[in-house]
This record gives structure tokens, sequence and C-alpha cells, in this order.
């Protein structure tokens, strides 16, 4: 139907750069990490430098004397480094390479037994196509056409 | 003595006294472009008027807490005069923790509720846990359930055995209501329009339009069809935070299949997302996370129990969380697991009222319980004893 708006050329592997399977593992990676992000955008604070050092901060560590001033010595104070450490850290931390019995990284679930399913990475319906150049589904030569467009190789999140 | 029960989720604080109900409240900090000198916390999110591209401070990433100046914040004002006007000398609260904590922020847990806030005693307990007293006190004949916890960060699967929680059983299926509202907004960003930006306006999106489906490939041949044929499609007005407060979907009647609106409404149209978004939970692998979705686990976790037990589990699947609250999940559930298992093996999957709210309740009967002094640990046997007791007494 709408096979002739793609050029035979640019399915041709030959002529397109194709990405090892460790790039598309990273790619795969990064699309996940992705999904776990708090926000996309910038902290609407952040662009107000001089208003934000008055404001409670967050992920940067603060100048004692600063905190100070603003906020009530609690006892737990002194306890600030572990207090300030993300989840990677405290992971590493725990060290259940060596812990008995089941543990954070022995309760994640198994790889299902069932067959992988596949979607096209343009419009989300089924599909039966791969690219031949960054392993990303599609369903029809239009979505290829727009995938190629807008991410294939040129997308680089 | 009053008892506070704070199911402490990374999504939304489930508190009240057990004597009074509950109360949800956002467990996080937010930031507005249009009041750039303000930081929000918790329910103040009431007082933006115009919450488009709200910046979300949240205190747990994946599931485990670990921003603490969040998390006080949060709790000064759930604690405080504005809301919750605690007596800690006068105070018990039991509050919740993911499964598999780590110690360090166990430990950071005790230093804050006893020598910070000072409560009188403190039960620190999963929120599974919590739901599995629920479903025994009121099936108080059933010798065994399966807890199915599906929140913001993670889908947890546990079986219970009478009051115990048995470790063997858990397992973790990384997708939650975040990963959901993220993916949503994804999509609908490639797809049609650029919100990136409003997770809270999309997760409401995903809430009022997504659902769980029945037959995934026949909702996918109907979301194919053209025009009014297909009755999945649903066109959802977007709030503009002055004349349209909250989105909603167009009635059917009103929608306009052939061609563009006139009016000025922003719209979404939603299609096969509806159900592609929730089919996470049931097949993780469709976006590349190599996993069991819920039925499958729950079979699999079963199966990893003593047989004797294994048939009464199947008859009491509980479902928790605030996914659990999509159109069709129980259903969903209901027919896989019935698919996976035995035919001589009877299956029932239940749904509580509140599937957000369960573990709550959980946590207010326990506190009603005779035993509860013995459960918890005070804090003068904390400051006898330390962390030690905490370890001894706790079961996280
Ligand atoms: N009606 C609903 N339909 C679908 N998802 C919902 C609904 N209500 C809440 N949620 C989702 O449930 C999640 C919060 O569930 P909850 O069990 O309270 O999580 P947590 O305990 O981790 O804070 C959020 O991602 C929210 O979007
Ligand atoms: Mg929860
Ligand atoms: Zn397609
Ligand atoms: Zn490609």
């Amino acid at each position: 139907m709408v096979e002739k708006k793609v050029s035979m050329r640019s399915q041709d592997p030959n002529q397109r750069r194709v990405l090892d399977s460790a790039t598309r593992q990273r790619r795969l990676t990064r699309q996940l990490e992705a999904l776990e992000k708090d926000n996309f955008q910038d902290d609407p604070h952040a662009s107000l430098p001089q208003l934000a050092k008055r404001l409670p901060q967050f992920d940067e560590s603060n100048e004692p004397n600063e905190q100070g001033k603003r906020r009530k010595k609690t006892r737990g104070d002194h306890f600030k480094l572990r207090f300030r450490k993300n989840f990677q850290a405290l992971l590493e931390e725990e060290d259940l390479s060596v812990s008995e019995g089941p543990n954070y990284l022995t309760a994640c679930a198994e790889p299902s037994k069932f067959p992988q399913r596949h979607f096209c990475a343009v419009c989300g319906f089924p599909s039966h196509y791969t690219c031949v150049s960054c392993g990303a589904r599609y369903c029809c030569v239009r979505c290829l056409g727009t995938h190629h467009e807008t991410r294939c190789l040129k997308w680089t999140v | 003595m009053s008892a506070l029960v704070l199911d402490n989720g990374a999504y939304s604080a489930k508190i009240g006294y057990a004597r009074d109900g509950v109360s949800i409240i956002p467990n996080c900090q937010f930031r507005s472009k249009t009041s750039r000198l303000k930081t929000f916390t918790a329910n103040q999110l009431d007082e933006i008027k115009d919450p488009s591209g709200l910046f979300y401070i949240l205190p747990f990433q994946k599931g485990y807490l670990v921003n603490w100046d969040v998390q006080r914040k949060v709790w000064d004002h759930l604690f405080g005069k504005e809301m919750f006007k605690v007596d800690f000398a006068d105070t018990s609260i039991v509050i919740t923790e993911p499964y598999f904590n780590f110690s360090s922020i166990q430990e950071s847990m005790n230093e804050i509720l006893f020598e910070e806030y000072q409560f009188q005693a403190a039960l620190r307990i999963n929120a599974g846990s919590l739901s599995a007293h629920r479903y025994f006190h009121e099936n108080s004949s059933e010798l065994c359930c399966i807890v199915v916890d599906s929140g913001f960060s993670f889908t947890h699967i546990v079986p219970y055995c009478r009051g115990r929680k048995m470790k063997d059983g858990i397992c973790r299926i990384n997708v939650g209501g975040k990963l959901l509202t993220n993916h949503l907004k994804e999509i609908i960003s490639y797809r049609q329009l650029h919100v990136m930006d409003e997770t809270h306006v999309i997760n409401q999106v995903k809430e009022d339009v997504c659902y769980v489906s029945q037959d995934f490939f026949k909702d996918v041949e109907t979301a194919q069809l053209k025009g009014e044929e297909n009755t999945v499609m649903r066109d959802y007005v977007l709030p503009d935070f002055s004349a349209i407060k909250k989105g909603f979907c167009k009635p059917r009647e009103e929608m306009n299949f052939t061609g563009k609106y006139k009016t000025s409404e922003q719209i979404l149209r939603l299609n096969n997302e509806r159900f592609a978004v929730p089919e996470m939970l049931f097949h993780p692998s469709d976006i590349g996370i190599q996993e069991m979705g819920i039925p499958e686990a729950l079979v699999n976790s079963i199966k990893n129990m003593p047989e004797e037990m294994q048939p009464h589990f199947f008859k009491n699947i509980v479902l928790t969380g605030g996914n659990a609250l999509f159109p069709g999940f129980r259903e969903r559930v209901y027919h896989e697991v019935r698919a996976l298992t035995p035919t001589e093996f009877q299956v029932s999957v239940i749904l509580p009222q509140n599937p957000i709210c369960y573990p709550w309740e959980g946590g207010k009967l326990l506190s009603e319980n005779p035993d509860f002094e013995e459960m918890v640990v005070t804090r003068e046997d904390y400051e006898e004893n330390g962390h030690f007791i905490c370890e001894e007494k706790f079961d996280i």
C-alpha cells in the first residue's frame, strides 16, 4: 500500500548504520531508568539562585552552619551522613552477596516463562517487524518511516 | 494513650488515629512555577491553584526511604499543629516499611521515632503484614492468604500463614504506579502532545481512563477500528486550571470521531494506551522488564510454599495498593491464576472495599488487639537496649 514511501536504500543494512547489541542494551537500560525519574523539568527554584539559598535544599549537601541557623538542631543531626545515601549506595552497603536467606535481590521476580510479545515503538499495536538499524519494533511502513525520522539513529536518549 | 497508624507509602501517607479514621496525604513536597517562593508540603498541594508543571520532591527512591530531609518535613507537618497534633509522650505509632528494608534505614527510623519525635512506643511493620492481619481478622477460619501490594514503586506478592510472613515466598515485581504514569507520559509525548513535565496531570489521566483488559488481543482489534466502532477510544479534556479545574472524558455522544473539535479545549485522544499501560503489571516484558507479571508470580510464589498449604493460598488472594483500583484488575488476576492452576484447586481473588487503606485498617485493628502492648517497643526499652531490641521485636 504505502510501500513506495520508503526507499529501498533506507532499509538496506549496508547503507544504514547498524547499532551493535551493547548499544541497543544501553538504550533499553536508559529508557527503563527514565521511567524511574521523579521529574523531567528543572526545579522551578533552581533558576533563582539567590532565593534558593534561603530555602530548604534537598539534593546538595548543605553547609552545616547555614543549616544550623535555619533549623533547630536535632539529636539526629550527627547522623547526617547516613541520612544522605541514595538507593544504590544503601544497596551496596547491605552487601547482600554474603547474606543468607531471601533478601532484596533474591526477591525479584524471575523472567516470565511466556513468550515475549512485541509492539510497534510508534503506535503501540502488535508488530511483526524489527528495525534493522536499531532493533526497535514497527508494525507497518508508515510507522517505520516515522521511526526513522524521529528516533532510530537520531535518538540519543 | 492513643495509637497513631501511619502506612508510610512512597506516594501517599495513609494516616490517622486508630479511634478516628484514615486520611490519604501526599508523602512528598512540591514546587510550582507559579509560586516561586514556597515549597509545599504534603496536603499543602491543595493550595496550589495551578499545578501544571508541578515539581515533585519525593522521600523515597525505588520504594526505599532515602531522603530524610523531605520525609521529616512531611512528618513535621503531619504530626504538627496543622494536622494530627501528636502528643508524642502519650502516643504509640504503628508505622510501615517496605519488605527487606535496608538495615541502615531501619536504624535511622528508630532514631527518628524515639530520639527525635520521642514517641512513647512504636511498632514498625510491613504494610502487607497489616493487610494480612486485617484479612484474618475478618476471615478467622482461613489459615493462609497471599497479599498482593501493588503501589507506587513496585508490586509485592507475599504469602502469610496465619500471622507468619513466609519470607521464601516474597516476590517483587518492579512495576508500580510511578512507572505506569511515566510510561503513559512518554507515549503521549511521543504520539501527540508534550506532557513530560505534567506528572500530576497525566497521573490523573491514568487513574481516569486506564483499565485492565480482560482479553488483550480483542481490545487491540477494537482499538484498530475506525470511527464509532472503536469503543476503546476516549477523548480526554485536559484541565487548564482556570475554567476546567479537573480533566474529564468527553461523553461518548459528544465525541467527534471524524475531525477536530471547534472548542478551544485541549484534548488528548487515548486509544490502546488505555489498556496497554496497566498491561505492564501483567506483562512487564512488554517494555523490556524481564520479570513475571502478577498472576504468574502469584502462582510461582505459591508453588514455593509447602504443598499442604498451597490450596489455602489459591483461595485467599488479597489485592491491595492503588493499582488494584484499575477497573478489571481483580477479574484479570482471577482468570489468569485460574488458567495457571490445577482445576482441583479453588481460586478466589478478593478486592477489598478500599485497597489503598486496607493496611491502615489492619494497623488500626492491631493497635486495638490485647497483645499490642507486647508487640511495640517503648521508648524506655529503646533507651535501654537500643537498636537491638527493635531488631528482636520487629519483623521487617
Ligand atoms: N483509581 C486508581 N486507578 C489506578 N491507579 C490508582 C488509582 N488510585 C491510585 N492509584 C495509583 O496507586 C499508586 C499509589 O498507591 P498506594 O498503594 O497508595 O502506593 P504507596 O503505598 O506506594 O504510596 C499511585 O501510583 C496512584 O497513581
Ligand atoms: Mg503501600
Ligand atoms: Zn505502528
Ligand atoms: Zn530504528
